[in-house]
């Protein structure tokens, strides 16, 4: 996928925001389930405490017996983190067997009273808690802790409560469920990354369509984009086609123009050199010369300017075979009686379906330009075949004249030359030949046929497909 | 021979009638397809030179409502539009030959030799009868070797019985080939020219067939 490509834009901005909107609501159900975490510990810490409460009386001596059902062996680890201690923190009347010979640090109560459980301050009367907070433990753990005062039967100072459980066991549960969040986010991330892929592969997908359509309509194998668009893409099309039909009119009517100006010049060229043959002078002279110079480039604009009007046009397409046909029927009418010892043939080998990426008037100029010539040459035959060779469409026309020297050859494609000036023709024929084919990105080659004549190679594009 | 030159153009048509006079020809002039179509519709021509680029009705329309119509004699075309696709479009429509502008009168002159020859039947440039030869080329005649010395309308008349050899030619076909439409055609110029021509290459190449006309015939 190149930068610069519409799908890259929108995957990349698409991208960006799925991962800003996964990562707010990563961040969200962090902080919540985060707190949740901490109220569950909480929450466990007071059944703890009030399993230890419930474990501890008052013995018929007046002293405090603990029997605790707490269920939670860490309370006999030592320094395991888990914590419990029953009277004033500087001196416990009982404490968990884990806390060994340490005592829990109670901070002091709100309002900086001290855990006597006795009010010491009558006016703000007795503190009963509870308290819920983080302090440092014995081990240099990170305790919660959990404190009440709790009046039991029997007894009528109240006494004071704690138990502490290690943090770290919330850090952990915290951990364990980001991580899972992250790779659930993560994956999620990569799972809309990809359906995003698709959708825009999927949307994109008539433009892709659009794009080979106008390849088709260069190589020649369409004239119009066609098939079923979006509604969106439709417009598109339209106007497409509208300009493909506007260019078309445009070099039809250019076309049009030049045949105009081409019969328009040609007539007064006509008159002008007749009366100059038919006078006699220096002007007749002058005028000879000068008409047969403006002929010779009337010539050989035009025909410049109506190849280089088709050579733009896109999709156009030319069967080879009725082409061909066309023009040997016209040039055996045409060569009927200028060979006085028997009948010219001209023999065809070309495939059906066989064609010319290029205008029909362009291939016509170049084919009939050369089998005139050839006609002009022959004795008795000329060959032409046409043949595919991949996307080239090859010509080869032979004849069994006198042929051309090699030396020669490169002489008579250039503009305007005759090599003999028996033969009628301007001259041009085999130039003009060339600059089309050059056109076309085709190349015009000159060689000697097996029969001694001239063969000529005429190299050009083909339309594939059919 | 008579000849039908369609051309818009009028100093060209004049150029042509001209030099189409000076050789021989009679020459009708139809400066639109319209009046080109009547003429080669209702005139018995024995070739026609005819422009595609016309006012009113294009030289192809006009061409191919000949043939439709049966009308058989040949026509050379003047042509502007020397593209292939126009000269096939041409051929196809029952153009006998073409010649694209500018053109040179002589190559004209030529075309529509060989094709008034060729029309007739004959395979060569001269044409031979007995002893007399005649060279559609030069114009020149020969009488066994010797050159013979004859008017221009001399020349048409013997030239046109040789085309037809061993055919009656009607003193009416005769005056209606020869002369263009503004002859007066009840005059007998006819019969003091083939007296002249009898005198000049001898009395037994054209004879009188009574009540028929003229023929040119070796005699057995």
């Amino acid at each position: 996928m190149r930068r610069n490509s519409l799908a890259f834009h929108l995957i990349a901005s698409a991208a960006v925001w799925c991962a800003l909107v996964l990562s707010v609501a990563g961040w969200l159900l962090s902080t919540l389930v985060g707190d949740m975490v901490e109220s569950n510990f909480d929450a466990r810490l007071s059944v703890l405490l009030e399993g230890l409460v419930a474990g501890s009386e008052i013995g018929p001596d007046g002293q405090l017996e603990v029997r605790p059902q707490l269920g939670e062996p860490r309370f006999t680890q030592p320094l395991s983190g888990w914590y419990w201690q029953i009277g004033a923190p500087d001196h416990p009347l009982d404490r968990s067997s884990s806390l060994w010979d340490q005592t829990l640090p109670v901070p002091p109560a709100p309002g900086g009273r001290p855990w006597t459980g006795v009010a010491t301050d009558q006016a703000a009367g007795p503190w009963t808690g509870p308290w819920t907070g983080d302090v440092a433990g014995p081990d240099g753990q990170s305790l919660r802790l959990l404190v009440r005062l709790i009046t039991l039967p029997d007894r009528a100072a109240p006494l004071l409560f704690a138990i502490a459980g290690d943090r770290a066991e919330i850090a952990a549960q915290k951990r364990r469920f980001d991580r899972l969040l992250t790779l659930a986010l993560a994956g999620l991330l990569l799972v809309l990354l990809a359906a995003l892929l698709l959708q825009v592969r999927i949307g994109l997908a008539p433009l892709r369509r659009i794009e080979a359509s106008l390849a088709a309509i260069r190589a020649g194998r369409a004239r119009r984009l066609e098939g079923r668009l979006p509604a969106e893409l439709e417009p598109l099309a339209l106007e497409l086609n509208a300009l493909l039909d506007h260019g078309e009119a445009l070099v039809e009517r250019a076309r049009t123009h030049v045949g105009n100006l081409a019969h328009g010049l040609k007539t007064p060229l006509a008159v002008l050199h007749n009366e100059a043959e038919r006078t006699e002078g220096a002007l007749a002279v002058l005028v000879a010369r000068q008409v047969e110079q403006m002929r010779r480039l009337v010539d050989h604009y035009l025909a410049r300017a109506r190849a280089v009007a088709t050579g733009s046009v896109l999709g156009a397409r030319t069967e080879v075979l009725p082409v061909l046909r066309d023009l040997a029927r016209t040039l055996e009418r045409i060569h009927i009686d200028r060979h006085d010892d028997g009948a010219l043939a001209i023999e065809l080998a070309c495939p059906p379906g066989l064609a010319f990426r290029g205008a029909r008037q362009d291939l016509e100029e170049m084919l009939g330009n050369l089998l005139d010539n050839a006609c002009k040459w022959a004795a008795h035959r000329v060959s032409v075949e046409a043949a595919r060779d991949a996307a080239r469409l090859l010509v080869t026309i032979d004849d069994d004249g006198p042929g051309l020297p090699a030396e020669r050859r490169a002489e008579v494609l250039e503009r305007g030359r005759r090599l003999d000036e028996q033969v009628p023709g301007s001259g041009l024929g085999l130039a003009i030949v060339a600059d089309i084919a050059l056109l076309y990105a085709g190349r015009l080659a000159l060689e000697a046929a097996p029969s001694g004549g001239l063969r000529v190679r005429l190299d050009l594009p083909a339309a594939l497909g059919t | 021979m008579r000849v039908l030159v369609v051309e818009d153009d009028v100093d060209l048509a004049r150029q042509l009638k001209e030099c189409l006079a000076e050789a021989g020809y009679a020459v009708d002039l139809a400066a639109d397809g319209e009046e080109g179509h009547y003429l080669g519709d209702t005139e018995p021509y024995d070739a026609i030179v005819l422009d595609l680029g016309l006012p009113v009705v294009d030289g192809i329309s006009v061409l191919e409502r000949w043939r439709a119509a049966g009308r058989q004699m040949p026509v050379l075309i003047l042509t502007a539009r020397d593209r292939w696709s126009e000269k096939v479009a041409g051929f196809d429509a029952g153009a006998d030959d073409y010649v694209a502008k500018p053109f040179h009168m002589a190559e004209v002159l030529a075309r529509l030799r060989a094709l008034v020859r060729r029309a007739a039947g004959h395979a060569s440039a001269e044409l031979a009868c007995g002893p007399v030869l005649l060279d559609t080329r030069s114009a020149r005649v020969t009488v066994e070797g010797r050159p013979v010395k004859l008017t221009a309308q001399e020349y048409r008349l013997l030239a046109y019985l040789m085309h037809h050899q061993d055919k009656v030619v009607s003193r009416t076909e005769l005056t209606e080939h020869l002369y263009d439409q503004d002859f007066d055609r009840d005059s007998n110029i006819i019969e003091v020219f083939v007296g002249r021509l009898r005198k000049k290459l001898g009395a037994d190449v054209i004879q009188t067939v009574r009540g028929l006309g003229y023929r040119a015939q070796v005699q057995r």
